[in-house]
C-alpha cells in the first residue's frame, strides 16, 4: 500500500569520536542508527524528537549534505547514496530544504536576488538573466514578498521575512521534496502562523512533499499527515498523526506527548514523567535504546533490541510489549483532510 | 483587594541607551503580586517580560534606566535602595532563576561551595537552625565556629538538593556545572533559589532551554514545591501551556506594555485583548483542531521608534482612530480581569 516517493532503508551516520596524534578512532556517535521510513508523495511527514534524537542529522543525510554511513535513500527507483557526480546534481535538484536559523542561512552579503538565481543557473534551469529574474520575482510573490525585495540584502528583513526568502530559495530549483528543518523555531509565535500557513498553502499550490523537522510537538501535530518519533537516532513508532497524538503504542511517544503544557487549565492532563536523562548517542544503551528510562521495562529489553514492526497498517512500532496506553492527552479527533 | 500584596510595580518606564537610540523597552508597566500567589508574565521575545524580572531584583545592565515609576517590595521602593541594600535582599528575599543555567553557575566552583555560601550568607539562620538540633550543645547563639557554620551550611545543602530530587546528593555536591545535563542544572539554581526561602521566587523562561521530558520533570518538581512554598512566584515565559498549568494569574505583555491581566482559567477562557486573542488563535494547540491558523499580521514593533497610541494598532485588526495617538489605560472590566484597550472603553464596550 506505502508508495513512497522517498524510502529510507535503515540508513546509519556515525561520526567517529577520535583521540590522540593519530586521530585513533575511540568509538563513534551514533547519530542515526538505522531508520526506516517512506514518505509519500504529497504528505508532510513529521519528524519529532528531542535534541540529541537525530533528526537534523538524518534531515541533512537525505540531502547528502551530511554522507551517509550506511543504508539506502531510495527516491524514484535510485538509491541516491550511491549517485556520483553530475547523476547526483541532477537528483538533488529535486529536493530542497530549509533550515532553522535564517539569520545563518542566507549570505550577508549576497542580495536575495542572487541567493535565487545562483541555483537555478547551477543546475542550468533558466537560458538567460531575464527568465531567472522572471522566475525569481515569481517566486518572492508566491512567498508574500514584494519584487523590490529582490534588490536588497538580508540583514534589511526581520526574521519572519528571512524565512520566506529561505522558502523561496528552496523552491528555485522546482523541487519535489522539501526538508523543513525547525524553520520556524526561531519566530515569533505571532510570526510562526503566518510561515506556517504559507508552507501549507505553497505545498497546494505546488504539489510539494514535506519532510518537517522539529521538537515542538504542537506544530508537528498541526502540519503532519503522519508522524515519526525519534528517540537516539532510531524511529519508535510511526503512524497517521491522530495515532501517533491520541492512541499510542510506544511508551517514549506517549510519555512525550503526555508531557506537553496544554495551554487550557481546564484541561486535567495525566502526565508521565520520565525519569532521567537522554543517554548519549556516543553510548547507546544494549537492548532497547529507551530502556533507561522506561516506565515498562522488562528483563528483556535489556537484552534484545526491538525491531519497528508494523501493527496495523500504516502503525509501526518498535516495543517488545502491546501496552494498554491509556491516550496521553484528551484531543478531538481530526476533522479535516 | 483581599489578599496582601507582596509586590508592587507602578508605572514604571525604563529605556535602554544604545548607540542606534533609546530602547523604550518598558512604557509604564503596573501590576502586582500577591502574598504566595504565582503570577505568570507572558509575551513575545522583546516584549519586556525578562526586563521586568531583572528590574524587580535589581540587576539591570549598566545601559538601562528606569526613568520613572516604583516597585514597592515589601513597603520598601527597591528602585530607590542603594547596591548594598538591594544584595541583602537578594540574598534573603528575592531569588531568581534563569533560562540557561550554565551563564549563571560558576564554573570553577563545585556545586556544593556555591549552594554553601546562600547559606553562610545568612548566620542568623544557621545558628537557628543549629540550636533548634543540638538541645545538648550550649545554645551559645550567633557564635558559630566557623567550621560548625560550614558542617550545618553541608546538611542543609544536601537538604535542598533533596528537595529538587537530585538523586544522590553528596555526589552533586562535589560535582562542577560542566559534569552536570542541563535537567540537573537547572534543578541545582532552583535549590540555590529556594535555600534563601524567598518572599518571591522569580523564575525567567527556567524550561525553555530544556527538552520536553525534562521540561516536564521540572514542572512537576515546581507543580510539588508550590505545595510547600509560602512565598509568591513571578513566573516568565513565552508558552501558555505552562502559564495553564502553574499560575493563578497572568498578565500578557506586548511590546513594553501589559496589555491584559486576569486569572488564569478566566484568561484563557475569555481573552479580552485583541492581541492575546490572536496569540491564542496563532499558535497551534493539541486540545483542538484547526485547518488554518490566525495570523496577527505584521511583525513586533521595533522600540526605539515605538508606534504612538497603542503600541499594539498598526497589527491590530479593530484598531480604532483613538488607538493611534491615545495609549490605552488598563481597566477592570470584570472581577479581575482588566485590560488595556480603547475597545473596552465605556461606551465602546
Amino acid at each position: 500500500m506505502m508508495q513512497g516517493v522517498l524510502e529510507i532503508k535503515n540508513l546509519k551516520k556515525w561520526f567517529p569520536i577520535t583521540a590522540g596524534l593519530l586521530g585513533r578512532t575511540e568509538g563513534y556517535v551514533k547519530a542515526v542508527d538505522g531508520v526506516d521510513l517512506v514518505i509519500e508523495k504529497g504528505e508532510t511527514f513529521g519528524l519529532v524528537g528531542e535534541s540529541g534524537s537525530g533528526k537534523t542529522t538524518l534531515g541533512r543525510c537525505i540531502l547528502r549534505l551530511i554522507e551517509p554511513t550506511s543504508g539506502e535513500i531510495i527516491y524514484r527507483d535510485q538509491d541516491i547514496t550511491k549517485l556520483k557526480g553530475e547523476d547526483f546534481q541532477k537528483i538533488r535538484r529535486k529536493f530542497g530544504i530549509v533550515f532553522q536559523d535564517p539569520y545563518a542561512s542566507l549570505d550577508p552579503r549576497q542580495i536575495v536576488k542572487s541567493a535565487l538565481i545562483e541555483p537555478m543557473r547551477y543546475h542550468h534551469l533558466v537560458q538567460n538573466q531575464q527568465e531567472a529574474i522572471n522566475r525569481a520575482k515569481d517566486l518572492m510573490r508566491r512567498v508574500g514578498l514584494n519584487e523590490d525585495h529582490l534588490y536588497r540584502f538580508p540583514h534589511e528583513f526581520s526574521g519572519g521575512q528571512r524565512q520566506r526568502i529561505a522558502v523561496a530559495r528552496a523552491l528555485t530549483t522546482d523541487p519535489e521534496i522539501i526538508i523543513l528543518d525547525e524553520p520556524t523555531s526561531f519566530l515569533d509565535v505571532s510570526v510562526q502562523a503566518q510561515i506556517l500557513n504559507l508552507l501549507s498553502d505553497l505545498q497546494e499550490e505546488l504539489d510539494l512533499t514535506y519532510l518537517f523537522i522539529s521538537h515542538n510537538l504542537s506544530v508537528i501535530e498541526h502540519m503532519s499527515d503522519r508522524v515519526g518519533v525519534m528517540y537516539l537516532g532510531k524511529i519508535m513508532e510511526a503512524a497517521p498523526k491522530d495515532v501517533v497524538y491520541r492512541r499510542p503504542e510506544h511508551p517514549y511517544t506517549h510519555a512525550l506527548i503526555s508531557a506537553l503544557p496544554i495551554p487550557n487549565p481546564a484541561l486535567s492532563q495525566q502526565r508521565v514523567v520520565l525519569a532521567g536523562d537522554i543517554p548519549s548517542p556516543a553510548n547507546i544503551p544494549s537492548g532497547c535504546r529507551f530502556r533507561t528510562r522506561c516506565p515498562h521495562v522488562k528483563e528483556i529489553c535489556a537484552q534484545k533490541e526491538p525491531l519497528l514492526e508494523e501493527r496495523q497498517p500504516g502503525h509501526d512500532v518498535s516495543c517488545h510489549f502491546d501496552l494498554k496506553l491509556s491516550s496521553p492527552i484528551p484531543i478531538p479527533e481530526s476533522s479535516h483532510r | 483587594m483581599a489578599d496582601e500584596t507582596l509586590l508592587q510595580v507602578n508605572r514604571v518606564k525604563l529605556d535602554f541607551h544604545t548607540y542606534v537610540g533609546e530602547v523604550k523597552a518598558l512604557d509604564g508597566i503596573t501590576f502586582n503580586v500577591g502574598k504566595g500567589e504565582a503570577l505568570g508574565l507572558v509575551g513575545e521575545s522583546g516584549c519586556g517580560k525578562s526586563v521586568t524580572a531583572l528590574s524587580i531584583a535589581g540587576l539591570l545592565p549598566e545601559n538601562a534606566s528606569v526613568t520613572s515609576g516604583e516597585i514597592l517590595f515589601a513597603g520598601k521602593n527597591l528602585l530607590t535602595l542603594r547596591k548594598e541594600e538591594m544584595r541583602k535582599i537578594r540574598a534573603r528575599q528575592i531569588a531568581m532563576v534563569f533560562q540557561d543555567p550554565t551563564t549563571f553557575l560558576n564554573p570553577v566552583l563545585t556545586i556544593g561551595e556555591q549552594l554553601e555560601e546562600v547559606f553562610l550568607l545568612n548566620p542568623e539562620h544557621l545558628a537557628a537552625v543549629a540550636s533548634e538540633r543540638g538541645g545538648s550543645k550550649n545554645n551559645t547563639k550567633s557564635t558559630l565556629s566557623r567550621s560548625q557554620q560550614k558542617k550545618i551550611a553541608k546538611d542543609l545543602s544536601i537538604q535542598v538538593l533533596k528537595q529538587v530530587r537530585l538523586g544522590d546528593p553528596n555526589r552533586v555536591l562535589k560535582q562542577y556545572p560542566h559534569e552536570l545535563s542541563g535537567g540537573m542544572r537547572q534543578r541545582c539554581m532552583i535549590a540555590m533559589a529556594l535555600a534563601r526561602s524567598p518572599d518571591l521566587f522569580i523564575a525567567d523562561e527556567i524550561t525553555t532551554a530544556l527538552d520536553v521530558t525534562i521540561q516536564a520533570q521540572i514542572l512537576e518538581l515546581l507543580r510539588d514545591l508550590k505545595r510547600d512554598f509560602r512565598g509568591s512566584t513571578l513566573l516568565i515565559t513565552h508558552d501558555l501551556g505552562i502559564v495553564a498549568e502553574l499560575c493563578d494569574r497572568v498578565a500578557v505583555m506586548y511590546a513594553g506594555n501589559i496589555v491584559e491581566i486576569a486569572d488564569s482559567g478566566e484568561l484563557f477562557a475569555n481573552p479580552l485583548h485583541p492581541y492575546t486573542k490572536g496569540l491564542m488563535r496563532a499558535i497551534p494547540m493539541l486540545d483542538r483542531r484547526m485547518d488554518r491558523l490566525e495570523t496577527i499580521h505584521g511583525t513586533v514593533p521595533d522600540l526605539i521608534n515605538p508606534p504612538s497610541g497603542c503600541r499594539f494598532h498598526p497589527r491590530c485588526p479593530l484598531a480604532l482612530d483613538k488607538c493611534k495617538s491615545v495609549k490605552p489605560e488598563l481597566l477592570q472590566v470584570a472581577k479581575g480581569h482588566t485590560v488595556a484597550c480603547h475597545l473596552y472603553d465605556e461606551g465602546n464596550a
